[in-house]
């Protein structure tokens, strides 16, 4: 109902900055011992700072929730203060109040008038004593309509009393001041950082996520929620609607009707039969029309009952459109169904973890014991698919007790308590400590309990301190808080504030692939994550660490599906000369490369299409017809080498295409992955078997043959003309002008770029290198793949605008891994995260 | 003794949903490897303890008061009132932890995990089987239920001379089961105690996602189904791993797992949880009649039972029933009207007063004494009558203790004085049906006992002249 936080104080008016109405803001009235600093207020003396307006408006929506919640940061300037000192009050003399937080010595106290409570709010709810400490402090005092009222600090019960009675005796003349009473007299020192008012009660655990949230948390989500509802029901709905149903016949590359559903521009402009969209107006609109109908879309499935009322809704409430083009991609995963995904750690994220936590090393048993993650959407790291069988709890269990036999317990222990005696007092210490570092965040009081149980079970079965440690961490290390990245995603169904620790475990697992180090924790203990500036030295930090070189390895890995090469069996009798290392050596080029143009030369990303330069072992070196620089794998320059130069000429991509060099599978890899464009799946009852190739007939006849099938070539165009550049490439990646068969190769073609009319022709492989390396298109789509791999999902249509400034905030500052990074882990896709509430999911 | 006879109701008595068939019990009883049959009665010891104790002005109402529920069975208890544990006070230390140490020890604790001495079923346990129990018996065995678990003497009452424990403690009647019909791992015995443990952090493993798939998840829809999925499979795994493998053919059915809090859950910092009745009595009763089961089929001669911890906190619900009669409705939160630990039966022990009705304090103590009755009355079947007339529990030294005798904390000499303790017969070593004032410390009680079955140990300092307390032998 009230919130200020100091952000923008301005001629003595602190502003209220909630949103909500009647605002009620605060003048600082008497200023000598007040000073303003960037978000927060520093009192060193007697003051009067109050509202002009009186509280009525607010106190009238209390009486109806008869529930209240006052939530400060403060920063008490000594123990010593009494009164009890006033930090906030709404009163209107020391013997005549609402409610009021205040200082009393080392102890916080809240009084509150109810129907029950003296006029001067007694008895009031005090915090045991040397709870007030000389540092910022987060302090919450929440009731609730049953009368229940707790006091937080930091997070944590304090206090918890019944205050019976109802709100319906507040004084609407009183007025709300901060750091002294109505009319002075009972002085507070400090600084004040926000103040916030609720008219609901918050539950332990929501004073909690706020007091991990940090003082900056209510401001930044305010500022968030500025959407208006036809706009979000456009981005959320009615885009996928058009995607799913209507953009297959009416994109700018098939226009039936003369009809571009996908942009702005033409959607609204005349169709060659009327007006499509007309906002306000359904029955003037063709589009609500012929759907309504289902007479659209033709030869398909009409729209479903929902489908159509969100439709209905849209264009009667204006329809709004957000956004120039509706890209398909966005729309093959519901939001819903993966943004909020608990994801488990893959297998080298598990053996990263252990090695950091533990300094010990579990890759060779990890590689052994565990089932290997599984691709999806193009990663191995998306969250939906990284499941778990019983093959997985039999190996964590092993492993745990592996990790746990090479460490040495007691010393692992001393780091975080020194004392070894098994009394509750120290075990909960030692569980406390050991477990924020070993799970990568703070305990719950639950979990504390848990851990320290294994402690007393040993005890009981005569076993000693080292061994309760060690069952206690065998526990810690197959817990879910070990295992997964656990975050909070029930709440009310808005995006949130992630908190300190979640987003510390957001940066560490997207650029190092593995948990926080000290640093990084200590960091988010004190709220610094929140701090943009001091955000940004940790990350900078963590980007020049040389696990962020490794870690960005795995992301080309699992983009180009480098594993593969490790099964790569081609027919002997096309490849009598294939060896397996051949395979290894194309993994080992790719990788090199990427290092070298990405970190080494620090390029833009999109450089990766036509860096002229790659790293060949000898072998690799003649399979590729050029000479061999020394023994082992070595730099080549390849300016002079017209035929080579960008991932697509090396080997790890085209054997994408297999034996037969397929045009379909290379042209699928290009608009999949590097233009982000959709296609549907063959219908059914199409023979899909490989043409094969013959004098006369080059695998780009054969291409052409189905671009010129009624059938097949609506699709077909959209993504084998992308490979037609490749066809000198044989199967594993040999140049050549000639097939097998003394057919002449060709490497000219055309590229659509999906959401373009328009097609781009190119003479040789070089110009569709250049070509990929200059489209926005594809620097678009590296960015998008980044953010996919770093957030361990596949994106939706909810994510699309901030991947839209993820992305010019990256190209703004050259486009490289550096700057994409940065612009990912400073985002809201990772600084927020959607919450799913608990109504909505009965809904479902 | 003779073969013993398994009573049907015995099995099914308390064991709710639980199925363990009777034929196969029988069947079992012909098995071998299950402790063999012997023509001789056997010498057992075993002690019972129930926590917080009794206040000494209490005691002496006799089977009149809170201890009415024993008086069925009081021709075979010898009641002493005025047993003094004060030898076992440490300044500073928790005084429910002190007087649970001195519980059937009569030594001070010694640090966090460990007793100051041996228990005494253990020291007649090494005087009459010093070449070891017969084949295939379990030898010493330690359950309990009870929550709070901050150190061990508050739950553990069978200690070896060293003072360590006697055994693992089993908290849950399927771990109680399955030690008594060994249903665990192939592995050599000394690693048997590694695989309870191991499975113990199994099952904290399960309570942790347990909760991030239950209602109280922070997680969404997806996740936690997804949770739910990974703990299905730690289940299966652990059917696999501890239920599958070398299961004897013929033992019966486990229980079903407990749904009471274990584990750390149990005792949350000391705070306390809240239990209804009815769940408490069911899972105890399983407990008692699991472990009475144990001792028939002679799988287990020594050992301890407890039913709550010293110091514990418990928030009670529920109709307590007596004979027929309601006897209280607990409430301990609303009654004391606080919340937390201050809401904990726990606190009617601190306001007693002798000369108020303390009609709280004297319900819960009679619930306790009616859930020991009914473990002693197992003992006490007609199907329990052994090779010389009398019942198992005649034969048997079960002691009886608890933690204190005044829980108000104020005067630590009079919170370990008058202590209430109760014995059998032992075989006729003891006075039965009767109850003595025997005025004596707890070590020279014990000592006695002791001497009866010809143990040359003592408890307690060696250079202390022991009294005999003969007014208690037959």
């Amino acid at each position: 109902m009230a919130l200020y936080d100091f952000q923008q104080v301005k001629d003595a008016i602190i502003p209220d900055v909630s949103g909500v109405s009647p605002k009620l803001d605060l003048v600082i009235k008497d200023g000598k011992h007040v000073s303003v600093e960037r978000g927060f207020l520093r009192i060193t003396g007697s003051t009067q700072i109050s509202s002009e307006q009186n509280v009525a408006g607010f106190a009238d929506v209390l009486r109806q929730t008869n529930e209240l919640t006052l939530e400060a940061w403060v920063k008490p300037a000594n123990l010593k203060q009494e009164g009890p000192a006033r930090i906030v009050t709404i009163s209107k003399n020391p013997s005549e109040r609402n409610a009021t937080l205040g200082q009393q010595g080392d102890q916080y106290d809240v009084r509150l008038r109810t129907t029950r409570t003296t006029t001067n709010g007694i008895p009031s709810l005090s915090s045991p004593k040397k709870i007030v400490q000389t540092q910022l402090q987060h302090v919450v005092y929440s009731r609730n309509r049953f009368g229940l009222a707790r006091l937080f600090v930091d997070g944590r019960v304090v206090g918890e009393e019944k205050i019976v009675g109802d709100l319906r005796n507040w004084d609407n003349g009183y007025h709300l001041a901060l750091a002294n009473e109505v009319g002075g007299d009972r002085v507070w020192q400090g600084e004040i950082h926000l103040v916030a008012i609720y008219n609901r009660s918050l539950t332990p655990d929501d004073a909690r996520q706020h007091f991990r949230a940090g003082p900056n948390a209510a401001t930044k989500l305010l500022a968030e929620k500025k959407t208006n509802p036809n706009a979000e029901l456009f981005e959320t709905r009615i885009a996928g609607i058009l995607a799913k149903h209507c953009l297959e016949c009416h994109d700018p590359a098939t226009k039936k009707g003369g009809l571009d559903l996908s942009q702005k521009s033409t959607a609204f402009a005349a169709s060659d039969s009327g007006k499509t969209l007309i906002p306000g107006k359904l029955s003037e609109s063709d589009l609500w029309v012929y759907v309504e109908s289902d007479e659209m879309p033709k030869k398909r499935t009409a729209l479903s009952a929902q489908e159509k009322e969100a439709l209905k809704t849209w264009i009667a409430g204006g329809a709004t459109w957000t956004f120039e083009t509706i890209d398909p991609a966005l729309y093959q995963h519901q939001s819903d169904g993966v943004r909020t995904f608990v994801r488990r750690l893959t297998v080298d994220e598990f053996t990263e973890t252990v090695r950091v936590i533990f300094d010990v090393d579990i890759s060779q048993e990890a590689k052994e014991i565990l089932p290997p993650d599984l691709r999806a959407d193009g990663f191995t790291n998306t969250g939906y698919n990284l499941t778990v069988d019983l093959g997985h709890v039999d190996a964590f269990a092993q492993l745990a007790e592996i990790i746990v036999n090479r460490l040495d317990v007691k010393k692992f222990a001393q780091r975080f308590e020194k004392s070894e005696k098994l009394t509750d007092d120290n075990m909960r210490k030692l569980v406390e400590n050991m477990g924020r570092w070993v799970l990568r965040g703070p305990l719950d009081a639950d979990e504390i309990n848990i851990f320290r149980g294994i402690s007393t079970t040993v005890a009981s079965a005569g076993g000693n301190f080292e061994e309760a440690v060690g069952f206690i961490l065998q526990s810690m290390i197959q817990s879910p808080r070990f295992i997964y990245i656990m975050e909070r995603e029930r709440g009310l169904g808005e995006s949130r504030i992630v908190t300190g620790y979640e987003l510390a475990n957001r940066l560490s697992y997207i650029i190092w692939g593995g948990p926080p180090d000290k640093p990084l924790l200590d960091a988010a203990e004190r709220f610094e994550l929140q701090d943009e500036e001091k955000l940004h030295k940790h990350v900078t930090r963590m980007l020049a660490d040389p696990r962020a070189r490794t870690h960005s390895k795995d992301f080309i890995s699992q983009w180009l599906n480098l594993n593969r090469l490790n099964h790569l069996s081609p027919d002997p009798k096309l490849f009598p000369n294939w060896s397996p290392q051949i395979a290894k050596d194309m993994q080992q080029e790719t990788l090199r490369y990427f290092e070298d143009v990405v970190w080494e030369q620090q390029r833009p990303l999109a450089d990766l299409l036509n860096a002229q330069v790659t790293y060949l072992s000898p072998e690799l070196a003649k399979h590729y017809g050029l000479s061999p620089q020394g023994n082992s794998i070595a730099r080549y320059e390849l300016e002079a080498v017209s035929s080579r130069g960008g991932l697509l000429t090396q080997g790890s991509v085209l054997t994408i295409g297999g034996d037969e060099a397929s045009m379909v599978t290379r042209g699928l890899f290009v608009l999949h992955d590097l233009l982000r464009g959709t296609v549907k799946d063959p219908p059914p009852c199409v023979d899909t078997t490989p043409v094969p190739t013959k004098p006369g007939l080059t695998n780009r006849d054969v291409a052409e043959m189905r671009l010129k099938n009624n059938a097949c070539g609506g699709c077909h165009a959209r993504f084998e003309p992308l490979a037609f550049g490749l066809e000198r490439f044989d199967g594993l990646g040999t140049y050549r002008v000639k097939d097998q068969y003394g057919n002449t190769l060709r490497e000219d073609g055309q590229i659509l770029i999906p959401g373009s009319a328009e097609k781009i022709a190119y003479e040789n492989s070089t110009e569709l290198m250049n070509l990929l390396a200059k489209s926005e298109r594809v620097q678009e789509s590296l960015t998008w793949k980044v953010t996919q791999f770093c957030l361990g999902r596949p994106l939706v249509a909810a994510d699309a605008r901030q991947v839209q400034q993820i992305h010019e905030e990256s190209q703004s500052h050259g486009g490289t891994w550096y700057t994409l990074i940065m612009a990912i882990v400073t985002s809201d896709l990772v600084k927020t995260s959607p919450t799913v509430s608990l109504s909505s999911e009965e809904k479902r | 003794m003779t073969q013993p006879r398994i009573s049907r109701r015995t099995v099914l008595k308390g064991l709710g949903g639980i199925t363990i068939g009777l034929p196969l019990l029988e069947e079992m009883m012909l098995t071998h490897g299950w402790g063999a049959p012997v023509a001789e009665v056997p010498t057992r010891a075993f002690n019972v303890f129930f926590g917080l104790g009794i206040p000494a002005p209490l005691q002496e109402e006799g089977y009149d008061g809170v201890l009415e529920p024993l008086k069925p069975l009081k021709e075979k208890l010898l009641i002493m009132r005025h047993v003094d544990q004060v030898r076992c006070d440490e300044k500073g230390i928790n005084a429910h932890y002190d007087g649970a140490s001195g519980a059937f020890t009569a030594t001070p604790p010694n640090g966090e995990a460990k007793s100051g001495g041996a228990s005494i079923d253990q020291l007649i346990r090494r005087t009459v089987y010093q070449d070891g129990l017969p084949k295939g018996m379990v030898s010493t065995l330690v359950a309990g239920t009870f929550f709070r678990r901050s150190r061990v003497s508050r739950y553990v009452h069978s200690y070896n001379p060293d003072g360590s424990v006697a055994a693992t403690m089993q908290e849950r009647p399927r771990d109680l089961f399955d030690r008594v019909f060994g249903t665990i791992g192939s592995s050599a015995d000394g690693d048997l105690r590694k695989e309870r443990l191991k499975r113990s952090v199994l099952d904290t493993v399960v309570d942790q996602y347990k909760f991030y798939a239950g209602q109280r998840s922070p997680l969404g829809k997806n996740s936690r189904a997804k949770i739910a999925t990974h703990l299905e499979r730690i289940r299966e795994f652990e059917q696999r791993a501890y239920e599958m493998k070398d299961k004897h053919p013929l033992a019966p059915k486990a229980p079903k797992p407990s749904e009471l809090a274990h584990g750390g859950q149990a005792d949350p910092g000391g705070e306390g949880i809240d239990m209804r009745l009815g769940d408490l009595v069911e899972e105890w009763r399983l407990m008692a009649d699991l472990y009475a089961l144990a001792v028939q089929i002679d799988r287990v001669r020594f050992g301890a039972l407890t039913f709550l911890a010293a110091g514990e906190r418990l928030r009670i619900t529920g109709d307590y029933e007596y004979g027929g009669r309601k006897v209280f409705t607990f409430n301990d939160e609303k009654q004391l009207g606080k919340s937390g630990s201050a809401g904990c039966s726990h606190e009617w022990w601190h306001q007693f007063r002798e000369n108020k009705k303390n009609e709280q304090l004297r319900a819960h103590i009679h619930m306790k004494m009616r859930e020991v009755a009914y473990f002693l009355s197992l003992l006490d079947q007609p199907e329990m009558k052994e090779a010389n007339g009398r019942t198992v529990l005649e034969n048997s030294l079960i002691t009886v203790s608890t933690e204190s005798g005044d829980g108000r904390h104020s005067d630590p000499k009079r919170e370990l004085s008058g202590i209430f303790h109760a014995i059998t017969g032992a075989n006729n070593r003891f006075k039965t049906g009767k109850i003595l004032n025997v005025k004596a410390e707890g070590i020279d009680v014990y000592n006695s006992m002791l001497g009866s079955f010809g143990v040359k140990d003592r408890l307690g300092p060696n250079d202390r002249e022991h009294q005999q307390v003969d007014k208690i032998r037959a």
